[in-house]
């Protein structure tokens, strides 16, 4: 009843149980399919709903496209905080500074999420090592939480709020008890995902300061980097990778389009400049500036770690690169430096 | 409404000069004036194909059109060097920061530049001589690496004669008519150069290795790290600090710089690359 009431007024997005760890993103279309509200993230990440992997932005030269095009605005239901956090980062990108992306503006203010609590943690989870909760905290319009015998919910925006009035008929006032079971969820799942830094020893955030400056000609880069295939998977997986090129293409009619399209800084030519110079020649080069990048030149500029803990690049590296092990490896060097 | 960064107005190529073999003048004319600072970029569209960053060579006092001088080496470079007067490019811009010309007011101003590096400097020398008393001197150090090589061929002999301008010019190799110096743009940056050093701005542009041993010879000389002025050519593709190609330790190429002090960037790995 509650989806069927979005879709008419978004493309409704949902989690829908895997054979995996993690649950999968899916378009609703005619009543949900083991749709899971809790859990953990789903493999997809969210800025995919805000920062398309492939986006027409231009239509020809003096002929921008409409950031507005393409029909209802989207709606992702079961969001976890480690996607709503790193929207702070994307923020920070598209949303700030004296040039704004109009088409990630818009897609802030038009789409709607519905974040939940994670219900439970997988091996990967990490979120709180880098300081954020495993419930959301911002960046939501509804949280919706699951309990033993329905949901609770709480509007956030007014867009929530609005939402949350459309469905009153459905929806009975919560009380105490309904707040007690869902914090006592959040207990069991939160020492899950600290039971998971302790067994991979993953440092706090407060022990990053400095951790790449202080180890650029670590061996760590080239263990790392041996195995590593270039496929540029964590930067898809990643909720705070924003990386992109400009594709221009010429159609037959005519015209030309320009299209925004996701990037990797571990593929070669992404620093490259014409001429053949490139200040990332070598792949451990390449794979230090991606640590660079969430570590250094995030905190340094905004205060925040581009990092938000939720494990997709390590579930996703053919390599098995391990964001957690780096960590630990870059923080015991520093330690050692010191001493 | 935000306005939408990633397009261009479109532009007429009103003339094209053959400045060398690989090097054109490419004279641009967009549709809405696009005005600029003299150190700031541009990205130029050949429509279907890409765009690449440049900063215009002309004074940036002309806000109606500009000139963008262009090596051929790349994929967007190379197309540009096919077409003709009349074609239809896209220009978005300005971005960066450009010369802080104010920082040079009463200063000797010594502009170092090698091959097509001239080319943005020509921006920041017209925009001196405009202003020439301001200034307490202008110096040009220019290196290429054969006479053939030289861009802006018939400026550089006006500049020889002009009075508001000390103009010295050097080629690696030189041909059978060159008289002049032969040897690196380093060999003009002697200890014996007459620049009160405590008083001056140096300003440097070209290829990654000259822009690299010109600054450590200017250090040399006595130069302080925040008295040099470097032109980063970095992968800038979006230009508004968001495509995150540019990085430089703490900053992007296109919205920090290209224009950076020694002292920022010095710190940071693989600025000479």
């Amino acid at each position: 009843m509650f989806a069927y009431g979005i879709s008419k007024e978004y493309s409704l997005y949902y989690l829908r149980k895997g054979k995996g760890a993690s649950p999968h993103i899916v378009k609703y279309s005619d009543g949900l399919k083991d749709p899971l509200i809790g859990g953990v993230r789903p493999f997809e990440p969210l800025k995919n709903f805000f920062f398309f992997a492939r986006e027409r932005v231009i239509d020809g030269l003096g002929r921008p496209a409409d950031p507005k095009a393409g029909g209802k605005p989207l709606c992702v239901l079961g969001v976890k905080n480690c996607d709503l956090a790193g929207l702070n980062i994307l923020d920070s990108v598209f949303s700030e500074g004296d040039f704004k992306d109009p088409f990630y503006v818009s897609k802030r203010e038009q789409n709607l999420i519905i974040a939940a609590d994670c219900t439970h943690a997988i091996d990967t989870c990490f979120c709180h090592a880098l300081g954020h909760e495993h419930f959301p905290q911002k960046n939501h319009d509804v949280l919706i939480s699951e309990l033993r015998d329905g949901y609770l919910l709480e509007s956030v925006t007014w867009k929530g709020k609005k939402l949350l009035n459309e469905n009153s008929d459905i929806l009975a006032d919560s009380g105490e008890k309904h707040i007690e079971e869902r914090d006592h969820i959040r207990s069991i799942s939160g020492a899950q995902v600290e039971e998971g830094i302790k067994k991979s020893e993953i440092p706090r955030q407060t022990e990053y300061k400095d951790v790449i400056k202080k180890s650029l000609e670590s061996e760590i880069w080239e263990r790392e980097a041996e195995n590593c295939v270039e496929c540029g998977g964590c930067n898809v997986a990643c909720p705070t990778c924003h990386c992109f090129y400009l594709a221009d293409i010429q159609k037959k009619a005519g015209g030309e389009t320009r299209y925004k399209i996701w990037d990797s800084c571990m593929y070669k030519r992404f620093a490259r400049v014409a001429g053949n110079a490139n200040p990332r020649q070598h792949l451990w080069e390449r794979l230090r500036n991606r640590f660079e990048k969430k570590f250094d030149y995030f905190p340094e500029v905004n205060g925040l770690y581009a990092c938000t803990g939720c494990g997709r690049c390590i579930s996703g590296c053919p390599a098995k690169i391990d964001i957690r092990r780096v960590l630990k490896d870059l923080v015991a060097e520093k330690k050692k430096a010191k001493a | 409404m935000v306005e939408n960064p990633y397009c261009p107005v479109k532009a007429e190529i009103t003339d094209i000069i053959e400045e060398t073999p690989t090097i054109k003048t490419f004279a641009v004319k967009p549709e809405k004036p696009v005005s600029f600072k003299t150190g700031q970029f541009v990205e130029l569209t050949v429509p279907g194909v890409g765009e690449a960053p440049f900063t215009p060579s002309s004074n940036p006092k002309i806000e109606d059109s500009m000139e963008i001088t262009i090596m051929s080496v790349g994929r967007v470079t190379s197309r540009l060097h096919e077409i003709g007067k009349g074609a239809v490019v896209g220009v978005r811009g300005p971005y960066g920061t450009g010369y802080p010309l104010k920082d040079f007011e009463g200063k000797e101003v010594l502009i170092v530049g090698g091959g097509v590096g001239l080319a943005p400097l020509r921006s920041l020398i017209l925009a001196l001589l405009d202003e020439a008393g301001k200034y307490k001197r202008i110096m040009v150090k220019y290196g290429a690496r054969s006479p053939e090589d030289l861009v802006y061929k018939d400026q550089l002999k006006e500049w020889a004669g002009n009075k508001d301008l000390d103009i010295e010019i050097t080629v690696d190799k030189s041909g059978e008519d060159w008289k002049g110096n032969v040897g690196l743009i380093t060999t003009l940056l002697r200890k014996d150069i007459g620049v009160d050093i405590s008083n001056s701005a140096a300003i440097v542009c070209g290829p990654p290795i000259m822009m690299k041993f010109a600054t450590f010879k200017l250090v040399e000389l006595g130069y302080k790290d925040k008295d040099l002025f470097l032109s980063m050519e970095k992968n800038m593709s979006c230009g508004i600090g968001k495509c995150g190609h540019c990085r430089i330790g703490p900053y992007y190429a296109c919205k920090d710089g290209p224009v950076f002090t020694y002292d920022k960037i010095k710190e940071y790995h693989t600025i000479w690359e």
